[in-house]
């Protein structure tokens, strides 16, 4: 017997039933779900690091205060980098008597490594991938409002005089740091010597900046750090990328359990397809035994069907996953860099083992049926095989999805915990169903017999009823179909207010910064009469911290944070009596208002709980910070959470106040200017012209624009996982279709008319839905409960959703039940009952 | 006592000492005792009995379709009682043919893939051909692709039929097939069956309660209290 041919064969043949177009639809699903958001954040990921090298200026940027030597450059070109060298220094500049400090960012013909640079060169804005050609120089609008000077004219920097050529828009690299937050002025490194300003004891960066791939960066690990200990500043892609990291870290985590969601219900689809498959299947199984096949053949014949069916499935699921990865990428185009990899091949084998691995899982016992069929059914009915436990089916399913989830996370005891913790679930809820099955029936009891609808709803429920083990299937099978897309749902809707209020359109889009005491109550009021909201004035003392526990830093802090930045650099500290707003107290207290030492004479401080995690640092270890020429200790007594997102003044350190009056400081504030309120600005800069004014507008955008794209994948997402929720019920109602069809057949015997038969099928339909979409809501509340802690955000809980599910559950099943049984009324009874050979 | 034309050679069944016993709960039912019976090739043998005689079970049991509790039972001169269930699959395949009385017909195949399949599981030549020329045979050369829905009980009996005979099998095993058809499509089924018996030389065993149907077959073997009796063939048939 040719069983590959054979099985092809019938399959063929079996394409018009109904249930194997449900298997078929679940499978493809899956797939597609997979190797959508599997090809999908691949290539995100490709394009965020990418978008992330931009931001940084280059995939590696090594920052010194000399210039670096050629066989450190020889060695990157070697790992397959390329190179751009940039010199960064502040220097007087002057157009006639206008004089200004500016920030020289001075670039070669490599210029941007990544994206372009917008700039008016007096035909409006246009992007360029070079800087300035030698001889000319590109300044800020700022600058040129300083100075007074307009394209065309000449700027002297230094001993040399530019012609400017351009006013600089937007810089690619442009970052939110305080560095050289002077007024830019882009000039080209051929020109740099000419200038006169490189001079021994000049305060000059040099930075080398590098593009290449991420593993030629890893083969450098061990020559950075190296260049670490020998004092060189790196930022790194991997490990530096802008404030948008834990969005998207969220968004992508999102992503995944959207995915896994719609292969766990994709699964159950299968599940409930496939034990309609058997049963349709066990006449055929023993007619082929009576014919002559063996167990085995029969066992082969029905896998390789089945194995058909899960490849064209695989293949189908795959196109499908394909074009929705296109369509999720044609959302996000904006921030993607133009060359992005081709989609790889690991997301088509992962699409074709989910549904080999979902085929087997869900569908394998349930299968085996079909081999211990008896040749004697085909005289005898009644002798089906006993059908596989259904703890053995959610038992073997649980340990292949476990696998899957392992697979995909990577992470074998949260794969492990979800299981475990699921498999619990199921066994709360088959009890939960139970009683709720018995308070149904009941319930309905005590309605009055009176009336068609009244009597519809105890028939239907009735029905639930009896059929307890089919029903109690049914309701486990929609109660984690209605979870799961309740999860998706929420965790969506609460990931987008999170983000929302994390940025609301109000959230500060520049920073002053250097504003001197004397000049903060001016400032103060300027901003107050033009900003929409401001964070307030905060003070600002720069220190290094020189000791910890009296001993220097590096003895203290772990080996893997000796070259830490906050140790090489001088931190930002404040003062404060209240909490900051976007602050939490992790550990420890808050400072006791009106007191700024501690009963021992020690100074509090809180610090943040990152870096504290960093540097080793826990509450009662003492600090010290020089400053200028003098030095202060304080001892932690507190550690913060803060959100780096949040475009408002963040300090690391903040001391009660009082305690550094005697340092000097200035303030810092951010605040809400909307768009084209220059005014304000030039007010500022002309009566403070010490205050720098940083405008973070475009790293705003940027990040709203990221957050809004990823929505829109996400919604897109969600939409799948709802479809691959309809194909649960489709499966569902598909596989119960002939029980119910033969039910109706004999009520209509008995003389039940199709408006009673119509009524009592929705009542049986919606009390399934209601008690499911209960179910669901209560189970999705529990699951979130740890989901939401994985992702990062606050859990709070859904009353709403409590009310809403049974309802929408109601409606959905009690509508789609209703609609895939109309043809089962239309039917004579006669037809109905010699279908299923009772005449 | 043993009902047989003794002759070795063209022997096709032959069962001696048969019995079937079914536990049930605490009770042990005995339906066939001490049962015998020899059964030559192109030989039409009608098994008769009231309901409930154990008609089907000896059907089944002569079929290989389930293994006795005691006794001897050979198929085409193989022991049965030495093959497992698969052994006795294997025996069957392509040499016996089936006709149901509930037609037992795939319902999402078309009548012509309803009898392609016993040939499919074999390799043969020109599967289609001869599951067509078939269908033509038994009058349904125009319905070949309509689905058992959209046939008749009588037409789908037909295509049981058809599916019977396509192998071209030594022997067909008749459960009650003309059950569920009224008199005159039973008829016509019947004239049918043993058209393509004699046509083919096949060997017929044939269960029923339709004495007339019995009667048209070369012998008439009753079924009681667990054994089987001859029924003396005359003009007449006693019943």
């Amino acid at each position: 017997m040719n069983l590959i041919a054979l099985s092809l064969k019938g399959l063929r043949r079996d394409l018009r039933a109904s249930d194997v177009r449900a298997l078929f639809m679940a499978l493809a699903l899956a797939v597609a779900a997979t190797t959508m958001i599997g090809f999908f954040l691949d290539r995100l990921d490709r394009g965020l690091t990418r978008q992330a090298g931009q931001l940084l200026g280059g995939d590696l940027v090594l920052e010194q205060g000399q210039a670096f030597d050629d066989g450190l450059r020889q060695e990157l070109r070697q790992a397959g980098l390329t190179l751009s060298d940039q010199v960064d220094l502040v220097s007087m500049v002057s157009q006639g008597d206008a004089f200004q400090p500016a920030g020289l960012k001075v670039v070669d013909d490599h210029y941007p490594l990544y994206g372009q640079v917008r700039v008016d060169r007096g035909d409006g804005i246009e992007g360029l991938a070079h800087g300035p050609p030698p001889g000319s120089a590109w300044i800020a609008p700022r600058l040129a409002q300083l100075l007074g000077a307009e394209i065309g004219d000449s700027v002297q920097v230094g001993s040399l005089a530019l012609t400017i050529t351009g006013l600089i828009d937007r810089e690619p690299d442009q970052q939110a740091g305080f560095a050289g937050l002077t007024p830019r002025i882009m000039l080209n490194v051929q020109d740099l010597d000419a200038t006169g300003l490189v001079r021994p004891g000049s305060r000059i960066e040099y930075e080398l900046l590098a593009a290449g791939s991420p593993a030629a960066i890893d083969s450098l690990d061990s020559r950075l750090d190296a260049l670490r200990e020998a004092g060189v500043e790196i930022r790194d892609v991997r490990v530096d990328r802008p404030s948008l990291g834990r969005s998207l870290d969220r968004a992508q985590k999102y992503l995944s359990l959207a995915g896994l969601a719609a292969v766990l219900l994709a699964g159950v689809a299968v599940a409930m397809a496939t034990r309609r498959y058997v049963d349709r299947h066990l006449d055929t199984a023993a007619l082929l035994r009576c014919f002559g096949a063996s167990q085995r053949q029969l066992g082969q014949l029905f896998a390789w069907q089945l194995a058909w069916l899960g490849l064209a499935a695989a293949i189908v699921g795959a196109l499908l996953g394909l074009a929705g990865q296109a369509v999720l990428l044609s959302l996000l185009t904006r921030f993607l860099p133009l060359e992005l990899p081709a989609p790889g091949g690991m997301p088509w084998l992962m699409g074709v083992l989910t549904a080999l691995a979902v085929l087997v899982g869900f569908a394998g016992p349930t299968l085996l049926r079909l081999k211990r069929v008896s040749a004697l059914k085909v005289l005898r009915r009644e002798l089906d095989p006993i059908p596989a436990s259904g703890w053995l089916v959610v038992a073997f399913a649980s340990l292949v999805f476990g696998a899957l989830l392992w697979l995909y996370s990577g992470d074998l005891v949260l794969s492990a915990g979800l299981l475990l913790g699921g498999l619990v679930a199921l066994i709360v809820l088959w009890g939960i169903g139970q009683l709720l099955l018995n308070l149904l029936l009941a319930v309905l009891a005590r309605l009055p017999q009176r009336g068609l609808s009244s009597r519809a709803w105890q028939l239907g429920g009735r029905q639930l009823a009896r059929r307890r083990q089919a029903s109690l299937g049914q309701l486990l099978a929609f109660s984690l179909t209605f979870a799961a897309m309740a999860i998706i749902a929420l965790v969506r809707g609460d990931l987008l207010t999170t983000w929302q209020a994390q940025l609301p359109t109000d959230t500060p889009n520049y920073f002053a910064i250097n504003i001197q005491p004397q000049e903060r109550d001016g400032v103060e009021s300027l901003i107050d009469s033009a900003a929409d909201s401001g964070s307030g004035l905060y003070p600002m003392v720069r220190g290094r911290l020189t000791a910890i526990d009296g001993e220097p830093p590096r003895q203290q802090v772990p080996a893997d944070h000796q070259t830490d930045g906050a140790l090489r650099r001088d931190l930002n500290l404040t003062w404060r009596a209240a909490l900051p707003e976007g602050n939490r107290i992790t550990a420890g207290e808050w400072f006791d208002a009106g007191t700024d030492t501690a009963s021992d004479g020690a100074v509090p401080i809180s610090v943040e709980e990152e870096l504290a995690g960093r540097l080793g640092l826990s509450l009662g270890d003492e600090l010290t910070f020089t400053i200028g020429s003098d030095s202060i200790t304080g001892r932690i007594t507190s550690l913060r959470h803060l959100d780096w997102e949040s475009f408002q003044p963040n300090f690391f350190i903040i001391f009660p106040p009082g305690a550094l009056d005697d340092f000097g400081h200035s303030y810092i504030t951010s605040f809400h200017l909307a768009e084209g309120d220059n005014d304000m600005l030039a007010t500022m800069v002309q009566r403070y012209p010490g205050v720098s004014v940083l405008n973070v507008e475009a790293l705003l955008e940027q990040v709203r624009g990221i957050l809004g794209q990823v929505t829109r994948a996400i919604e897109f997402v969600l939409g799948f996982v709802l479809l691959a929720g309809i194909s649960v019920l489709y499966a569902a109602l598909t596989a119960s279709r002939p029980a119910r069809a033969h039910e109706g057949a004999l009520l209509r015997v008995f003389g039940a008319g199709n408006r009673t038969l119509a009524r009592m099928q929705w009542a049986e339909f919606a009390l399934l839905g209601f008690a499911s979409g209960l179910l669901g809501a209560a189970l999705a509340e529990t699951a979130a409960l740890g989901i939401y802690g994985w992702l990062g955000l606050e859990p709070r809980m859904h009353w709403l959703m409590l009310i809403v599910m049974p309802v929408l559950g109601a409606g959905v099943v009690g509508g789609i039940g209703f609609l895939l049984s109309r043809g089962t009324r239309r039917q004579a009874p006669m037809e109905s009952l010699r279908l299923l050979g009772e005449t | 006592m043993s009902y047989s034309s003794n002759d070795q050679q063209t022997r096709i069944l032959y069962a001696n000492e048969l019995g079937k016993r079914v536990t049930s709960g605490e009770r042990e039912l005995v339906i066939l005792e001490s049962l015998a019976l020899d059964v030559d090739r192109g030989e039409s043998v009608a098994i008769v009995g009231s309901s409930g005689a154990g008609k089907s079970t000896l059907l089944g049991l002569l079929a290989g379709l389930d293994a006795p509790s005691s006794g001897e039972l050979e198929m085409f001169g193989q022991s049965l009682s030495t093959l497992d269930e698969d052994g006795r699959a294997a025996l069957r395949a392509g040499r016996v043919g089936f006709v149901f009385q509930n037609f037992q017909l795939l319902p999402t195949l078309t009548a012509i893939e309803n009898v392609m399949l016993p040939l499919e599981l074999s390799p043969r030549q020109d599967v289609a051909g001869k599951s067509r020329q078939c269908l033509e045979r038994v009058g349904l050369g125009a319905r070949l692709d309509h689905l058992p829905k959209q046939l008749s009980g009588g037409e789908q009996q037909r295509v049981a039929v058809a599916r019977a005979f396509v192998t071209e099998p030594d022997l067909v095993f008749a459960d009650e097939p003309t059950g569920n058809l009224d008199e005159a499509t039973g008829k016509r089924i019947i004239d049918l069956l043993f058209d393509l018996n004699r046509e083919s030389g096949t060997t017929l065993i044939l269960v029923t309660h339709d004495m007339s149907l019995a009667r048209r077959c070369d012998r008439c073997l009753k079924l009681e209290g667990g054994a089987l009796h001859e029924v003396v063939q005359r003009q007449g048939v006693e019943a």
